[in-house]
């Protein structure tokens, strides 16, 4: 009976939000005087930011990121407050299947280009897709692969946490340096070279680089955190 | 000027990112190091505001766009004041918390200082804010914090409650990113102000199925009914500190928002009336639901839920003054229901189901924390000469102006309830018999520090309203005046 | 509106939507907090192609400034909702954290996954 009304209301508010966005126009630009036009023109003039997305998110709205680099610290921290146990020996893992040689070896290999990918993508991010969030998941991934094929991999939690505080710590600090050399708030003040050069865009390949390296660290370390609870 | 708005960001997220250093070398310090940073910022808020009433507001842009294409953050008489209160009162939860259970760990209370100085942090931007989409980033972080301090004690059922939270928060989030998008997909922008100058273009069914949204995914925030089914167990689990800083802090910003969407982003006349028939259920609601509590914080918990009900009436009615009236009831439930949370953690502290019988004949063994609490009842049901009062009154004052006879008479009898229920307590502590088995808590100096703070200020209030009232007065003209926001923030320049 | 771009409306809206509805339900109606969690990703999974199919424009291409000479074309696809999508991902795995930590922590305090078994607070 449940049942019934549940997918009754569902079944109305799937019509309800078709009728809405079916109505929207699809494919075209729907307005004239948005913001997008403004963001396309000033990436390349303004910013020489090859990436358009890349500039919104560090940039046009760089706040957002700073919020959005919060949110994952402070998933980190709730993590570790949340599956806090006293007594807190590092054991070995449980793990069902130990993973084969064949694997254990290709891992080995993997890592270092995993890495190298990781960090490709975050640095080239004003440049080509990618970026900081796509980098450090990339370099997560490495080391999830490298938790998972050896039992006694360890991730020491100490560098984790210095490299994510210090990259957030960086993040802001170049925002204020940006409130004392340009007047607001993480404004760019260093000059944006030309488009489509590595060194381009001013702060915004440093901020994303910084974002790289916190994301990595972040999402290694909640990996790593729930990898090791015990007692499932 | 004395300092920028956008240092209410970046101070705490800097903190926040020191403090795993620097609790590698000196332990002490992931405790300090938030209580510091709510002093400074308590300080420059008072400053600011201070330069606000008397030159008009400061809007500060961010990263060098002007608005609509940056983000801008507004600190008028409204949004200041508000923001000073949040500080002051997170300032109030870190004196009070600091020592609050002496046996957690290092690890545990160094997480437990940065989530709740987040908590602070994210009330504030979501106030700060003049972007829509970076309010629902805000959102996000409040809602993180929250759910992590909920479920902070291992031992209660605090995972339970925290987990419901998160669904209902969740679920809540993509109401809200649903009416974003709707809005942006049919003006292309997500500045506020821009956004209000431009929302007659829009078609009223966009309109109308934004504001749904909006009012969905904010209503949980500000405990409106029917989402505020996560209030009174997560207050019930949460420590004693968090539950108020729930009450003072998280509930007012959603209420901001709420506020922030119908009164400036929309012009939809049907709004107001919507706030108020929602604010009377919500009211009904939770007093009706308080009334049969056996729970201590529970009750408190639905006591705090009607209160918001009252305080969304109050920004219904539309006028000034009913604005006006709506701002002194957050300030006083602000103010008073910290008081009632800190009092009423210390009076079942040892308890462990934390029954409302479990305070009995704690008069004598606990006169202090009992005498604050007796206060904060008073104060709360609206005697005179507490604060409670004027902040009743001139709701009732508002009301009558714009003709609501019902209303008040509604709201008179909820009164009623509301000093039935209270009064039970109240009466328990002084006039029971002792329960043997309960043991009484003394409260730490920092704890007692900060109720007597608030108890002051409630005696104050009472005495002499024309101390909060001209401030309220400019805060309530700030928000009626729509065209001003906007003028201010378009106009800006870098 | 030529028939093709109709076709491509409906996929993906309608997925969109379907998606949404699909998270709904499991978020609603199945018993395993795991499945929940579950759900909650669909969810948000629905609303972040709602938004980025929102900035489609037909033979749009992506907004990055590439090629010999740099193409300012007017013909790019929204990049807006796409750097929204971007924050709204990261902001949903942040969440999606959090809820599977709290399952761990009520699988270890109930020793079940059933929600009809955790029940001590009112549901």
């Amino acid at each position: 009976m449940k049942k019934v009304i549940v997918l009754l209301l569902l079944a109305a508010f799937g019509y309800y939000l078709a009728a809405t966005f079916f109505y929207i126009d699809f494919g075209i630009s729907h307005f004239t005087n948005g913001v997008r036009d403004y963001y396309l023109a000033h990436t390349v003039n303004g910013l020489s930011v090859a990436n358009t997305v890349t500039s919104i998110v560090v940039s046009f709205r760089g706040f957002d990121t700073l919020g959005e680099v919060t949110v994952l610290f402070l998933a980190a921290s709730a993590l570790g407050s949340i599956l806090y146990k006293r007594r807190h020996k590092y054991e070995e893992r449980v793990v069902l299947f130990p993973s084969s040689r064949i694997v254990q070896a290709g891992s080995k290999l993997l890592f270092p280009a995993i890495i190298l990918l990781g960090v490709y993508v975050f640095i080239h991010g004003h440049l080509s897709p990618g970026g900081g969030f796509q980098g450090g998941t990339i370099i997560a991934t490495g080391f999830l692969l490298m938790l998972l094929a050896y039992q006694d991999y360890h991730v020491s939690h100490n560098i984790l946490s210095i490299v994510e505080s210090m990259a957030g710590i960086l993040f802001v600090t170049f925002g204020l340096l940006g409130f004392i050399g340009g007047g607001t708030f993480l404004e760019n003040f260093l000059p944006v070279g030309e488009l489509g050069d590595l060194f381009s865009g001013g702060v915004v390949p440093i901020i994303y680089i910084l974002v790289g390296f916190k994301v990595g660290a972040e999402l290694t370390g909640v990996i790593y955190t729930v990898l090791n609870e015990k007692d499932i | 000027m004395v300092g920028s708005p956008v240092l209410f960001i970046a101070i705490p997220l800097l903190a926040a990112f020191i403090i795993p250093l620097l609790g590698m070398i000196w332990k002490e310090s992931v405790r300090i190091l938030p209580g510091l940073v709510l002093v400074y910022l308590l300080t420059l808020s008072i400053n600011l505001l201070g330069y606000v009433l008397d030159n008009g507001p400061i809007i500060e842009i961010i990263a060098g766009w002007t608005p609509p294409w940056g983000i801008n953050l507004v600190f008028s008489a409204f949004s200041g004041f508000l923001v000073t209160l949040m500080l002051f009162l997170g300032l109030l939860v870190w004196i009070y918390s600091y020592r609050f259970k002496r046996n957690v760990d290092f690890e545990p209370a160094k997480k437990y200082f940065i989530l709740l100085m987040m908590l602070i942090t994210g009330s504030v931007g979501i106030v700060l804010t003049g972007d829509i989409f970076n309010q629902f980033v805000f959102i996000e972080i409040v809602g993180i914090s929250a759910y992590a301090l909920t479920a902070f004690y291992t031992g209660r059922d605090s995972a339970e409650a925290s987990f419901k939270y998160l669904i209902m928060g969740s679920l809540s989030a993509g109401f809200l990113l649903l009416a974003i998008v709707i809005l942006y997909s049919q003006l292309g922008t997500l500045n506020m102000a821009d956004i209000a100058r431009n929302i007659h273009t829009v078609k009223p069914v966009y309109k109308i199925t934004a504001l749904i949204f909006f009012i969905v995914g904010l209503g949980i925030e500000a405990e409106m009914f029917p989402l505020n089914g996560w209030a009174p167990d997560v207050y019930s689990q949460a420590p004693g500190p968090v539950g108020a800083a729930f009450a003072g802090i998280v509930v007012k910003s959603g209420v901001y928002a709420i506020i922030r969407i119908v009164y400036t982003i929309f012009d939809i006349e049907g709004a107001f009336d919507f706030l108020v028939i929602i604010g009377l259920i919500t009211l009904l609601f939770a007093e009706t639901a308080a009334i049969k509590q056996i729970r201590m914080k529970r009750m408190l918990a639905y006591s705090s839920i009607g209160q918001m009900g009252l305080v969304l009436v109050a920004f219904g009615i539309g006028t000034e003054a009913g604005v006006f009236a709506a701002l002194f009831l957050m300030f006083n439930h602000a103010i008073i229901k910290s008081l009632l949370f800190y009092a009423g953690s210390y009076l079942v502290f040892n308890s462990k189901e934390k029954y409302i019988n479990d305070v009995s004949g704690l008069g004598k063994s606990m006169p202090i924390t009992s005498f604050l609490f007796a206060l904060g009842a008073f104060a709360i049901v609206g005697l005179p000469p507490f604060a409670g009062f004027w902040s009743k009154l001139y709701f009732l004052i508002a009301a009558a102006d714009s003709g609501m006879i019902m209303i008040i008479a509604l709201i008179l009898i909820v009164s009623i309830v509301e000093i039935v229920y209270y009064f039970r307590v109240v009466n328990k502590i002084y006039f029971s018999k002792k329960e043997a088995h309960v043991v009484p808590q003394r409260p730490t100096f920092n704890a007692l520090f900060s109720m007597i703070v608030l108890g002051l200020i409630v005696i104050i209030i009472g005495f002499f309203p024309d101390l909060i009232t001209g401030i309220l007065h400019d805060a309530s003209r700030d928000l009626m005046d729509k065209t001003d926001y906007i003028n201010n923030v378009l106009s800006i320049t870098h | 509106m030529d028939n093709s771009l109709q076709y491509l409306e409906i996929g993906f809206y309608g997925s969109a939507i379907i998606l949404i509805l699909v998270g709904l339900y499991g978020a609603l109606m199945k018993k395993s907090l795991i499945k929940i969690v579950i759900g909650l990703s669909i969810i948000d999974a629905g609303l972040h192609l709602l938004m980025i199919s929102i900035g489609y424009i037909k033979n749009g291409t992506a907004p990055i400034f590439s090629g010999e000479d740099f193409v300012v074309a007017g013909n790019m696809v929204d990049p807006v909702v796409q750097a929204l999508v971007l924050t709204a991902i990261v902001i949903g795995f942040g969440v999606t954290a959090v809820a599977l930590s709290l399952v761990i922590r009520l699988y270890r305090h109930h020793g079940t996954l059933k929600i009809d078994e955790i029940k001590n607070l009112k549901w």
